[in-house]
């Protein structure tokens, strides 16, 4: 280990995962996610034994993440921990856990803004694999179960959400869509894979005519259910009989609301770099629409490994790691904060 | 008391009528399909309580917090994603009931713990492209 060697202890917790990781000068070398596996034995995201598995776990997560990077406690510049948005149960587990462990080794806390935190993920570099970083200032499309949003980022530090879901976010409408297709919560990844072998032209979708940078997806919601209903009358077993290419169309409307504002932002910000963060961006036709945008405009397209798309530590760290190269720690009083709002990350529709 | 509306956004009326409930009880639950607009009607009711905030779906989070004017919170629930009444237990829902204004989705989700519980109730439903609205106790 060399002395000037910025090494940080992430942790995540603001809804179902867990996770810790651990960082040297912007290089992943652990990155523990848990519950997944309790996920998958149950079926689906079980919050019950989530929001509880949260105590239990948080100790061998982050006794792992260290062993898995091999550094020791000693090593650690600082722990970086999720402050919020979250639901409170949670965010307390992971605060706790970093103010305990940081008065015990005396080191630093920093305080992380999770949807920051997807932004910044862009910026986890992977050991003997460096990829190009976005350069700043740069538009990121945050899509997930829980957010859709357009951020214009000016620095590590300094961002504004631009644009916003005024309803639904797209990963909930992937899932309940799927949902009323019968297929399994959550359902988007499934929907996905019928979609590939389906029609995206079979039927055509509205699509909301919403001001601004903004998204609404529970229109397209309410579409899909009225169409299925008035087809089923006409022709019963018509969802089941036209299953893949109902996905095809779903997917090429929800990704064309998303990459049509996009494109949006991109006349409005005019950036070089373009940026797709959230767990939806595995996405298959959101992927390659975003790839597509990029070239035909002329800009570097970035998009994180998976495994930092979703909830993970790694992004925490990643955010912390910025903000002790600017000083700016937590003391013990620091607290979950659901609601959090940084100073730094402020909504500002233009 | 019901309320019919032929547009989505035509329900500035049914707000009224639910402001004037939840000054008698803090606690409203709305039951409906999915797609029958509870979430649009709690985006009209949180915009006439003078919520400034983006009020947006809850099923990701379970639940949203907003602040009215004078500072008072309130909780949007959504319990669509639960699989059990103990997970709304989990979270504290007892101490949400008592900390502010509870407007909650899916409460078919947690009908033991509503049981016990004083609460206005409201059945959305959809009928020949109109949304229909009832108010009960």
């Amino acid at each position: 280990m060399n002395r000037t060697d910025i090494i940080i202890l992430g942790i995540e917790s603001s809804c179902d995962d867990t996770s810790a990781s651990v960082i040297r000068n912007g290089e992943v070398l652990s990155n523990v996610v848990a519950g997944q596996e309790i996920h998958r034995l149950y079926g689906g995201v079980v919050p019950e034994l989530a929001s509880r598995a949260h105590e239990s776990n948080i100790v061998p997560v982050v006794e792992t993440a260290l062993r898995n990077a091999n550094v020791a406690k000693s090593e650690l510049s600082a722990i970086a921990f999720t402050k919020g948005p979250g639901l409170p149960g949670s965010l307390m587990v992971g605060v706790s856990f970093a103010k305990a462990m940081s008065m015990a080794l005396q080191i630093p806390l920093v305080e992380v803004h999770h949807m920051q935190a997807h932004v910044l993920a862009h910026f986890a570099q992977v050991p003997n694999n460096p990829k190009p970083l976005p350069e700043f200032p740069f538009l990121c499309l945050t899509v997930s179960g829980g957010h859709t949003q357009l951020v214009w980022v000016t620095s590590p530090m300094k961002m504004e959400i631009v644009g916003e879901t005024l309803d639904d976010a797209a990963g909930e409408a992937f899932d309940k869509i799927a949902k009323i297709l019968g297929l399994p919560y959550p359902g988007g990844p499934e929907l996905d894979k019928l979609a590939r072998e389906g029609n995206p032209a079979f039927i055509r979708f509205p699509h909301p005519r919403i001001d601004k940078l903004d998204f609404s997806f529970s229109g397209l919601k309410t579409s899909v259910l009225y169409h299925l209903r008035d087809k089923e009358k006409e022709e019963p077993g018509y969802t089941q009989k036209n299953l893949k290419d109902i996905c095809a169309s779903v997917q090429h409307t929800i990704t064309d609301i998303l990459i049509d504002k996009l494109n949006l932002a991109v006349k409005k910000f005019k950036p070089r770099d373009i940026a797709l963060a959230g767990g939806v961006s595995a996405n298959s036709e959101l992927r390659k629409k975003f790839g597509e945008l990029a070239q035909k405009r002329g800009l570097h397209a970035h998009i994180p490994a998976f495994e930092f798309c979703t909830d993970n530590a790694a992004m925490i760290a990643i955010a912390g790691m910025f903000k002790f190269q600017e000083g700016i720690f937590s003391d013990l009083s620091a607290a979950a904060d659901p609601r959090y709002q940084d100073s730094q990350f402020v909504t500002h529709k233009p | 008391m019901q309320f019919t509306s032929e547009t989505p956004t035509d329900l500035t009326s049914a707000a009224h009528y639910a402001m004037e409930q939840l000054r008698h009880n803090p606690i409203m639950v709305f039951r409906g399909e999915m797609g029958a607009g509870k979430t649009t009607f709690i985006k009209t009711l949180c915009q006439q309580m003078g919520i400034t905030e983006e009020v947006s779906s809850p099923t990701f989070s379970l639940v949203n917090e907003y602040r009215l004017p004078d500072g008072m919170p309130v909780f949007h629930f959504d319990f669509y994603r639960i699989q059990n009444e103990s997970e709304a237990l989990d979270m504290g829902i007892y101490e949400y009931f008592d900390s502010g204004i509870c407007l909650i989705e899916w409460g078919e989700k947690i009908e033991g713990i509503l049981a016990k519980e004083k609460h206005t109730s409201v059945r959305i439903c959809e009928e020949n492209g109109k949304r229909i609205l009832t108010f009960g106790n």
